[in-house]
Order: structure tokens, then sequence, then C-alpha cells
């Protein structure tokens, strides 16, 4: 029993941790904890108003237009978009520019049309709760805000 | 060192394992709340560590600094936390449980994912992660 504490020792944590090589990780992290906190947002609102008139359900639509929009953006890697990867993929670099030309359209669609929903569907309608709007709007924003950490966050370059 | 090292810890991560739970089950079967829809979080326990595992059977590269199985392991992995986490609180504010049982619940999430997180922290970090060393 007597010096079971001797092999505690206090601030002798090797933290050499290579904040560099974390980034990937962390980039990681912050899109998965802003896309699905996005996500739990829509779904809140939609548990706590169920009703059509208090939270049309066709606003759902934006939502999933904004996940196709993530999903296209980070299908293709920078590498592909600049023409310096090994293979050529299906289409090709102008495939993936196009491919990546169109996802941004759609994200930024998405971020518009939730925006438009708050207010051209909330404030200016005048209706009594606009929280729905506003769960519609901060849905989109996390989800493009987390499509774009996850595609611009981390780095491709394998040697640092 | 491996000896030395892996028991105790083995030990400690298991009684943290047991803890978390225990907070799950209070919030669960308290007379006060009563209500066993938080059980759901199970399901999200045992799905957490599985992308991660995935993608370091799938690729063997771990000298890279990139690679984008694992980053995307780490991401559904985040969701999955994300999910576990929002799930009570949405038990809580539809008046489906208690907030008083969500905040018992919102702690066993905290142990039980700081468990598996030390988990894969102290068994995880093996050059040649095989599941022949059990």
């Amino acid at each position: 029993m007597s010096g079971f504490l001797d092999g505690i020792r206090c601030g002798d944590c090797e933290c050499n941790v290579d904040w560099g090589e974390k980034r990937n990780t962390i980039a990681s992290i912050a899109a998965g904890v802003l896309f699905f906190t996005g996500w739990w947002i829509i779904i809140d609102a939609a548990i706590m108003y169920p009703r059509e008139d208090q939270f049309h359900h066709a606003y759902h639509t934006c939502g999933v237009i904004a996940t196709i929009a993530f999903l296209m953006i980070n299908a293709v890697s920078n590498g592909q978009v600049r023409g310096d990867s090994y293979s050529e993929g299906c289409m090709g670099q102008t495939g993936a520019r196009v491919w990546l030309f169109i996802g941004f359209m759609l994200a930024f669609g998405s971020l518009i049309a939730s925006m438009w929903i708050l207010f051209g569907g909330f404030v200016v309608a005048s209706k009594e709760t606009v929280y729905p709007g506003i769960a519609v709007f901060f849905q989109n924003a996390f989800i493009f805000f987390g499509g774009l950490v996850f595609k611009f966050g981390r780095t491709e370059d394998l040697w640092q | 060192m491996t000896g030395t090292i892996m028991t105790p810890a083995l030990i400690s991560l298991s009684f943290g394992g047991a803890i978390g739970l225990m907070f799950l089950m209070l919030g669960c079967a308290l007379p006060v709340y009563n209500e066993y829809w938080p059980l759901f979080l199970l399901f999200f326990y045992i799905l957490s560590p599985i992308p991660y595992c995935i993608s370091r059977r799938v690729v063997d590269d771990t000298d890279s600094a990139s690679n984008a199985c694992k980053e995307l392991a780490i991401f559904l992995t985040t969701g999955i936390v994300v999910s576990a986490f929002g799930l009570p609180i949405i038990f809580a504010r539809a008046s489906v449980i208690a907030w008083g049982a969500c905040a018992l619940v919102l702690t066993g999430n905290i142990v039980i994912f700081g468990t598996i997180l030390g988990f894969f922290l102290v068994f995880g970090s093996n050059d040649d992660f095989s599941w022949q060393q059990w």
C-alpha cells in the first residue's frame, strides 16, 4: 500500500501533438458536428410543430437538396479537379469540374432558398411561430458550412 | 509494457462503461421517470466504433497523413455521437421523457463516449491492429 501514489506524475503529459497532421481529423470532426447538428435542428422543429399550417412540409426539400449538394461537393477530390490525380475517373477533369460546379450551385441555391423560406414564408406572412423558419435557415446554414469545412478544411498533401 | 499498462487501463475502461450504462438505466428506470425510450441510445453506442474500425481494416497505409476513408469514418462517427446527444434532448422537448431523465442520459453519454475514445487511444494505436491480439 505504501507508495502506490508514487507512479502518478502531474503535468508529465508528452503533449507533443503535431497539430499540423491533426488538421484533417479536426476538420472532419467539425464538419460532422455542423452537418448533423443541422439535421437535428430540423428534426426538432418537425416534432415541435407537426401541423401543416405551422410548418409546411415542402420546406424539408431545402435541407435534402443541401445534403445532396454536400455529397456532390465532397465526392470529388481537389486533385481530380486540378487534373493531377493518377486515374481520370468516370468523366475526366472536365467532368469533375462540371460536377463540382453543379454541387456548389445546389449548395448556394439551398442556402438562399432557406433565407427566402424564413423571410417570405414566416416573417412576412406573420406566422404566429417563426421558429420553424429559423430552424430551416439554421439547418441549411449548418449543412452549407459543414460542407465547406469538410471540403476545404482538409489537406490532400501526403507529405507535409 | 503491454502487460503493465493494458490491464489497469482495461479495468478502468470497463468501470467507465459500467458507470455510463448505469446513468442510462437510471434515466430510464427511476420510479419518478419510468420511461424506457432512452434505451434507443444503445443503438448509437454500438454503432459508434463501427465506421472507424471498418476504415482501419480496409485501408492499410497508416503512414500517409491524409486518408479520405479514415476522414469519412471520423465524420460519420461524429455524426453518430451528435445524434446520441440530440435524441434525448428531442425526447425531453417533446415531453416524452422528463428533463431530469435527459440530464442523466446525457451524463451517461459523456461517460460512455469517453470510454470508447479511451479504448481506441489505449488499445488502438498499434502498428498492426488485428483482432488476434485478444
